[in-house]
């Protein structure tokens, strides 16, 4: 049974212009201990598919419909319809979350130590001696250097690596089982990007928890993710294994992400290939299949009239396109895919 | 401690500390505002007639705490009739006695009388009663000291200033923080309980207050300037509330587990506090204000207790004795003017735009 199963979810928000579904029908499995990256460009909902998770969607956003199911005890919890002292035991405490920004997500009038230790004796009851201890291990976790020291600082003494990692070491302050990272290594340069990824990375094999990457650097995903699932204006519309998805993508969107990056060593014979055309705003989805307008693959009227469904076109792939099968390795767009450096 | 200099952890309240200190004139002010509230503690050390500590019959007394509440005057001195006359009595009664005088002999709420004091005639009174070494301030027409009833006032305006902006405090925040975080129907609710509460005249109402009760105290009156005086600072607490819980760390905690309470109390409010200090600060000046002109058309507490727009209210009909008016009047404008200083301080310590660069 998946740690985290997602089942048709759905949020929307309720503007004064209308209903947006930011997220429509959106159903993935996270397994215990495993990676499952979110992938997408701004705007696809990912970043709104997480906060559904644990109901911090800012209003007017509301889940509207679908369940969210943690195991628990051998069975199961609907995360969407637990009442809130029971869902905020769950924050930080079964699943834990790390933002995108770290310059913005720490309070700047507490120290690092007061706001660790206040995410460590919100769970557990201990005293604030131990929490502070507990607190030291998870800097020295995060491989912060001189912890002691950081422990007493405030947030604008230090950098943005620096906080990210400490914000990592919030959402782990309790074990969880699982925790979001919502673009995590958006907001800071190359080189730290990496030391967070390794980081991550090294978490996962030592502590066994389960991550749910959200991200649109597809680098980011072929390094640490077991799974991927890609998504495209509130839908899934692709979801394999790493390995499986990058070396056979299925479905136009995802062979166009693939094409569009620098070939290694940055050479290029002509200009970097585009999926033409934007994202369309969730007030104008266009009909029938809502990446029809920007394929190169389009069959008209079929893409335009009939909204495909996400099946399975291999064993543990899945494609949301009408002619999933027909596309191959042979394809024209596929000039600079492969498997990532 | 391990750390060095250069990892020197600086709280934003410390940060903000430095910065008031550079300015002289708030510093000023905050120095002045501290002298008033050793004046205000010290009151019945500084100026009184009785001792501040004395020995009669083999144990030792404190009566000059019966300024701040008559029932704590010792027992045996009434037993013992002394009547309020201590030095005189104090010798004849018990010739081993001691005692430690207040630094000025005088009494805020009587005239002293001829010899009270050994060798020291009675208090002039009305125009006889200019400024003299024995009255620093002069006395007013009953003879009373002004001085001493200057220094004894000092208790009652920062009393003012405190009770009532802590009450107008605690309310405008409370209420504020509500409809900020909650947003809603309770928004709705408490925006429309602060308009309707701003509509209320304060000075009207303390009127009306005063003439209704039988007895009324000053604590009527600072309990209604704080009932009446919290909107500003709910109107600025709701703004700072609102602004601040669509901030990152606040999702930030939620996703730690934190409550709404916890959210509010230990999140936002510490860092909505800084703007919202600033108009109590200048409530304080307000509410003495109101207090002495209160005073000063006579409808502040009731003789004897003094204030110093009390000693204005006597000057109205006594414009010959100009000491009347310049010393209260002085005191009221320095006191006032302290706090609005300290308010301006507070306001640039705190204001992250109006910062100079970090050193």
């Amino acid at each position: 049974m998946p740690l985290l199963d997602i089942k048709n979810l759905v949020t929307a928000f309720h503007t004064p212009a209308g209903r947006v579904p930011a997220v429509d029908g959106v159903s993935l499995a996270i397994e215990r201990g495993k990676t499952l990256g979110l992938v997408g460009e701004s705007g696809c909902g990912k970043s709104v598919t997480a906060m559904s998770i644990l109901r911090l969607v800012a209003s007017p956003g509301v889940i509207e419909s679908g369940e969210i199911l943690l195991a628990k005890d051998g069975g199961s919890v609907d995360l969407t319809k637990l009442p809130e002292p029971d869902l905020r035991k769950i924050r930080g405490g079964r699943i834990g979350m790390i933002f995108q920004e770290p310059m913005t997500s720490l309070n700047p009038v507490f120290t690092i130590g007061d706001q660790i230790v206040e995410a460590v004796r919100l769970h557990k009851p201990v005293s604030r001696e131990q929490a502070r201890t507990k607190a030291l291990e998870m800097l020295a976790l995060v491989r912060l250097a001189d912890p002691e020291l950081r422990l007493d600082e405030y947030p604008h003494q230090l950098s943005g690596g620096m906080r990210q990692r400490v914000m990592i070491a919030m959402a782990l302050a309790c074990d969880p089982d699982l925790v979001i990272a919502d673009e995590p290594t958006t907001a800071l340069d190359v080189t730290i990007q990496a030391q967070i990824l390794e980081l991550l990375a090294d978490l996962r094999r030592r502590l066994g928890t389960a991550i749910l990457l959200i991200t649109h650097d597809l680098g980011v995903v072929a390094e640490t993710c077991d799974d991927v699932a890609v998504m495209y204006a509130g839908r899934i519309v692709e979801r394999a294994s790493a390995a499986e998805l990058f070396a056979h993508p299925r479905h136009p969107y995802t062979i166009g992400l693939l094409a569009a990056r620098p070939g290694p060593g940055g050479r290029h014979d002509g200009p970097l290939k585009t999926i033409p055309g934007m994202v369309p705003p969730p007030q104008h989805f266009p009909t029938g299949c809502r990446f029809h307008p920007r394929c190169a693959f389009a069959r008209l009227p079929h893409c335009a009239e009939e909204a495909p469904s996400l099946r399975t076109v291999a064993a543990g792939h899945e494609a949301r396109c009408h002619y999933a099968d027909e596309l191959s390795e042979s394809d024209d767009l596929g000039e600079q895919r492969g498997a990532p450096a | 401690m391990k750390h060095s200099d250069s990892h020197h952890s600086r709280g934003f309240w410390a940060e903000a500390w430095r910065r008031y200190c550079r300015k002289p004139l708030a510093l000023t002010a905050l120095a002045f505002v501290a002298l008033l509230l050793l004046v205000a503690m010290f009151a019945p050390a500084i100026a009184g007639t009785k001792p501040v500590l004395c020995r009669y019959k083999g144990r030792l007394y404190a009566p000059c705490l019966a300024y701040f509440d008559r029932r704590l005057e010792p027992a045996i001195f009434a037993k013992d009739k002394f009547r309020g006359t201590y030095p005189k009595n104090l010798a004849e009664k018990d010739p081993e006695s001691w005692a430690i005088w207040p630094l000025v002999f005088q009494d805020p709420y009587r005239s002293v009388r001829d010899d009270e004091w050994p060798g020291r005639p009675a208090n002039p009174a009305r125009d006889e009663g200019r400024p003299s070494r024995i009255n620093l301030f002069g006395t007013d027409q009953a003879g009373v000291d002004v001085f001493a009833k200057m220094v004894h006032g000092t208790t009652i305006a920062l009393l003012v200033g405190f009770v009532s902006m802590g009450i107008a405090g605690t309310i405008g925040i409370v209420v504020g923080a509500l409809g900020g975080y909650f947003g809603g129907w309770i928004d709705m609710l408490t925006s429309r309980v602060t308009e309707i509460v701003m509509c209320v005249p304060t000075l009207v109402l303390i009127l009306a207050i005063m003439a209704l009760l039988e007895k009324p105290t000053i604590w009527h009156t600072m309990a209604i300037i704080g009932a009446t005086g919290w909107t500003g600072i709910a109107r600025l607490t709701r703004g700072e509330f609102l602004r601040l819980r669509q901030s990152e760390f606040v999702t930030a905690a939620r996703s730690v587990g934190a409550g709404p309470v916890r959210i509010m109390l230990r999140h936002i409010l510490p860092n909505a506090l800084a703007p919202i200090l600033v108009p109590i600060t200048f409530g304080i000046a307000s509410a003495i204000l109101t207090e002495s002109s209160l005073s000063f058309l006579g409808f502040g507490p009731p003789p004897p207790s003094a204030s110093w727009g009390s000693i204005l209210n006597d000057a109205r009909s006594n414009l010959s004795m100009w000491w009347l008016v310049v010393f209260p009047g002085i005191a009221i404008f320095l006191t006032v003017l302290a706090y609005n200083l300290i308010g301006e301080g507070l306001q640039e310590a705190t204001d992250p735009r109006l910062r100079e660069a970090r050193k």
